[in-house]
């Protein structure tokens, strides 16, 4: 219910606003639902969304799967993190343009650019936050899985595992948010689909009723997944937690 | 099968990188269906020489004989459960060999049955000490190794909670190492006692109680802590005099 209410007050806002500086620059809420719909018809909204999402899905895996193997490492051996710091310092500082744009000119305007370029965007938030977590384990756990001989596997899953969950979390959250604000500029640079591309095609012919069609079907698409997927698997990972906050 | 321990010396760097000696000279030998218990001041290097003998530290001057694949059981001072597994899963875990009527008698004489769906998170100290004792036994250890096992409980819980550990000992051949700064309790449950000295730590005596836990009587539990207490003090006294 809330939720609802918060998004009568942002409609009812728009709307107010965009009597007051006119249709020309904000057009108001029925000219753009009229514009989302007409691309649905077209089938080009959902094609568009839904390659969007592959390249976001494909990219936040590569970078979280990779990245907490390598944050991990880091956090266990020395030595890994003393020859992978100055990297990781160096990735998190680079812009994603720079990466993006080297990517499409070292690896052609390829699918394979796109996405490793976004993934290579998360990759050092993912690796600093699972560090972070792999630091913070507790060594007297580990003891008692070594006393117990329970084996390796065993030890990471139900001793390890629940530790870095919720650092593992926390660097999905920040990443998937990353993510999505990355794919559009991947798109937009060097793609010919996607709701980047459309973005950027309504940018050019400056039909504002389509660019904030796609701004807000690719909005939705981002609120269902998180209320859907992220959320509810947060709650999952915490339930042993007595209910503080 | 015997666990045999000669460590001559155990050193320990702190964070500002001085040295310090925690042991020096533990050399005893255990066999199996004794209970030996550790006796010492607290700071003495107890838990440092736990951590020896269960294997987790191997930086000492000596050697420790741990018969080869004996199935170790720890009760740590703390109770080191895992908080996002129920009861019943931090025993199953380490025990996967355990069946279910082994584990049902096993929290059946801990009391621990109405407690098995709990996360950890959820009880008090005394429960949880109790889960990590039927975790140590769950596996059907060839070696109990325990901390302080019952350190800051109440009177009649510690002295509950001491039964059922004499219970546990008694049912199967296993060799028990316990430490404890309590004289009684190392009297009611040792078959040899320990003495320890302050840091670095040395065996003082090796008093063997020859008569069995269960047939200890006031009396003769009132002599042996006497003579104890004798002891300690009379080192004390030395040492003051020297």
């Amino acid at each position: 219910m809330p939720r609802l209410l918060s998004f009568s007050v942002f409609v009812a806002t728009w709307w107010i606003a965009s009597l007051l500086v006119g249709d020309a620059k904000l057009p108001p809420p029925p000219t753009v639902l009229a514009a989302m719909s007409a691309e649905a018809r077209s089938g080009a909204l959902f094609l568009n969304l839904g390659i969007t999402l592959a390249r976001v899905a494909l990219a936040f895996v590569l970078a979280m799967s990779l990245g907490s193997a390598i944050g991990y490492l880091m956090g266990r051996v020395r030595l890994a993190n003393r020859l992978g710091d100055p990297w990781l310092i160096l990735l998190l500082n680079l812009p994603a343009l720079v990466v993006i744009v080297l990517a499409y000119i070292w690896a052609g305007l390829t699918e394979a650019a796109a996405i490793a370029a976004i993934a290579v965007n998360k990759l050092p938030t993912a690796v600093v936050t699972l560090r972070e977590g792999t630091r913070a384990l507790d060594a007297a756990l580990d003891e008692m899985a070594t006393v117990f001989a329970m084996p390796r596997w065993k030890a990471f899953r139900h001793v390890i595992l629940p530790q870095l969950a919720p650092y593992v979390a926390a660097a999905a959250r920040s990443g998937l948010s990353l993510v999505w604000k990355i794919v559009l500029v991947a798109e937009l640079l060097g793609r010919p689909n996607g709701v980047g591309f459309e973005i950027g095609v309504a940018f050019q012919l400056f039909d504002i009723p389509l660019l904030l069609a796609y701004s807000l079907s690719f909005a939705a698409v981002v609120l269902i997944i998180e209320t859907l997927l992220v959320q509810p698997f947060e709650a999952r990972l915490s339930r042993w937690r007595p209910r503080a906050a | 099968m015997r666990l045999e321990v000669n460590i001559a010396s155990k050193e320990y760097k702190n964070a500002a990188g001085e040295r310090h000696d925690v042991l020096a000279g533990i050399n005893f030998a255990l066999g199996v269906g004794e209970v030996g218990v550790f006796v010492g001041p607290s700071g003495c290097g107890k838990s440092t020489m736990l951590r020896i003998f269960a294997g987790l530290d191997h930086d000492y001057q000596g050697r420790v004989s741990r018969p080869t694949g004996a199935r170790i059981g720890m009760v740590f001072q703390e109770p080191r459960l895992l908080p996002w597994r129920s009861v019943e899963d931090n025993v199953r875990l380490v025990a996967p060999q355990a069946d279910e009527a082994k584990l049902s008698e096993l929290f059946a004489i801990l009391e621990l049955n109405a407690h098995r769906n709990h996360f950890p998170g959820e009880l008090s100290l005394g429960l949880a000490r109790r889960v990590a004792l039927a975790r140590a036994f769950a596996v059907e250890p060839d070696f109990l190794i325990l901390d302080e096992p019952l350190a800051s409980l109440d009177e009649a819980l510690a002295a509950r909670l001491r039964e059922q550990i004499a219970m546990l000992v008694d049912h199967r051949p296993v060799m028990t190492l316990l430490v404890t700064h309590n004289v009684d309790d190392a009297v009611r449950l040792g078959d040899r006692v320990f003495l320890l000295s302050p840091r670095p730590a040395r065996i003082l005596a090796d008093l063997p109680i020859p008569t069995p836990r269960g047939a200890r009587g006031e009396a003769e539990i009132a002599t042996i802590k006497a003579d104890i207490a004798r002891r300690i003090n009379g080192d004390r006294s030395q040492r003051d005099a020297s």
